[in-house]
């Protein structure tokens, strides 16, 4: 059995399409987050040497995964676009930016607020926070340029360019640990194992699940409207005003 | 000196807020879309 992809690129069917996935990925989000609190603030054991404060990691690790992903996910959409000239897929880059941007904000938010008590700071110019930060200002770029023009189209050739040139950010916010000496700690979680407890580890990948969920989730409500604000004037739109 | 509680408050609290601040801007944003669609429609129906 063959799938014609062509069919899921057009902006009408894919407007269905996401209509009837977006609430599952809402609820799996919902469930995955819920467990992820509990198993973070009740089930996970006080660490030695940080306390409670340490928490505050079930929810930065996952966010600032989640700001590194999507703007991967981003700029291969942007790329695609470029290449391809596909409408759907400049859509799905402008669907995910400011989602990207509001877990990267809640890397850095978090982040500072488990910074004070452990490092006795809640901003430190370190290589990792700084590559953090620019990550924000490569999203905020994005969606003011994606933006700027009259055209929508212009807007998102532009906007895919800046979103490409930005991915140089990702291996440097990544090694940034490596490359400099940095306040910031090295990876707790790799490929090759790890040295958390099992309900610390279990937290923390149930809230990435939830993030993750969650992000496609709002994408793909966020695209519908950026659909129904392209095609607003062909018939199949007007016909879901009515 | 602050407390744990207020650290761990001031994360879960804000990041809850974002994401419900993104959950109403998502609203707001459709329901400005299908407005917008309406109001096309409706000018060209006088027209």
């Amino acid at each position: 059995m063959t799938m014609n992809w062509f069919y899921f690129a057009s902006p009408s069917t894919f407007y269905r399409l996401a209509g009837r996935m977006a609430p599952a990925f809402f609820a799996l989000a919902a469930v995955l987050g819920i467990a992820g609190v509990y198993v973070g603030l009740v089930q996970a054991p006080t660490d030695a040497q940080q306390g409670e404060v340490y928490r505050i990691m079930f929810i930065h690790v996952p966010a600032a995964w989640m700001s590194m992903w999507i703007y991967f996910i981003m700029a291969c959409y942007g790329g695609v676009s470029l290449v391809f000239n596909t409408r759907l897929a400049a859509m799905m880059a402008r669907a995910l930016a400011p989602t990207g941007a509001m877990f990267t904000f809640v890397a850095l938010w978090t982040g500072s607020f488990w910074g004070r008590p452990t490092w006795g700071a809640y901003w430190v110019w370190d290589a990792r926070l700084t590559s953090e930060l620019v990550l924000l200002f490569l999203y905020f770029g994005f969606i003011a340029l994606a933006n700027a023009f009259e055209e929508p189209r212009r807007g998102d050739r532009a906007a895919a360019l800046l979103a490409l040139i930005g991915l140089v950010n990702l291996p440097i916010i990544y090694f940034s640990v490596k490359w400099w000496n940095t306040l910031h700690q090295g990876s707790s979680v790799s490929f090759k194992g790890t040295s958390m407890h099992v309900m610390m580890l279990a937290s923390m990948l149930l809230m990435a699940l939830s993030f993750w969920m969650y992000s496609i989730g709002a994408s793909l409500v966020r695209v519908r409207s950026i659909i129904v604000e392209r095609e607003s004037r062909t018939h199949w739109v007007r016909g879901l005003a009515a | 000196m602050r407390t744990a509680q207020f650290y761990l408050w001031m994360s879960y609290g804000v990041t809850a807020l974002a994401l419900v601040a993104e959950l109403l801007a998502l609203r707001w944003r459709r329901s400005r879309a299908m407005k917008r669609v309406e109001e096309e429609r409706d000018l060209e129906a006088q027209d």
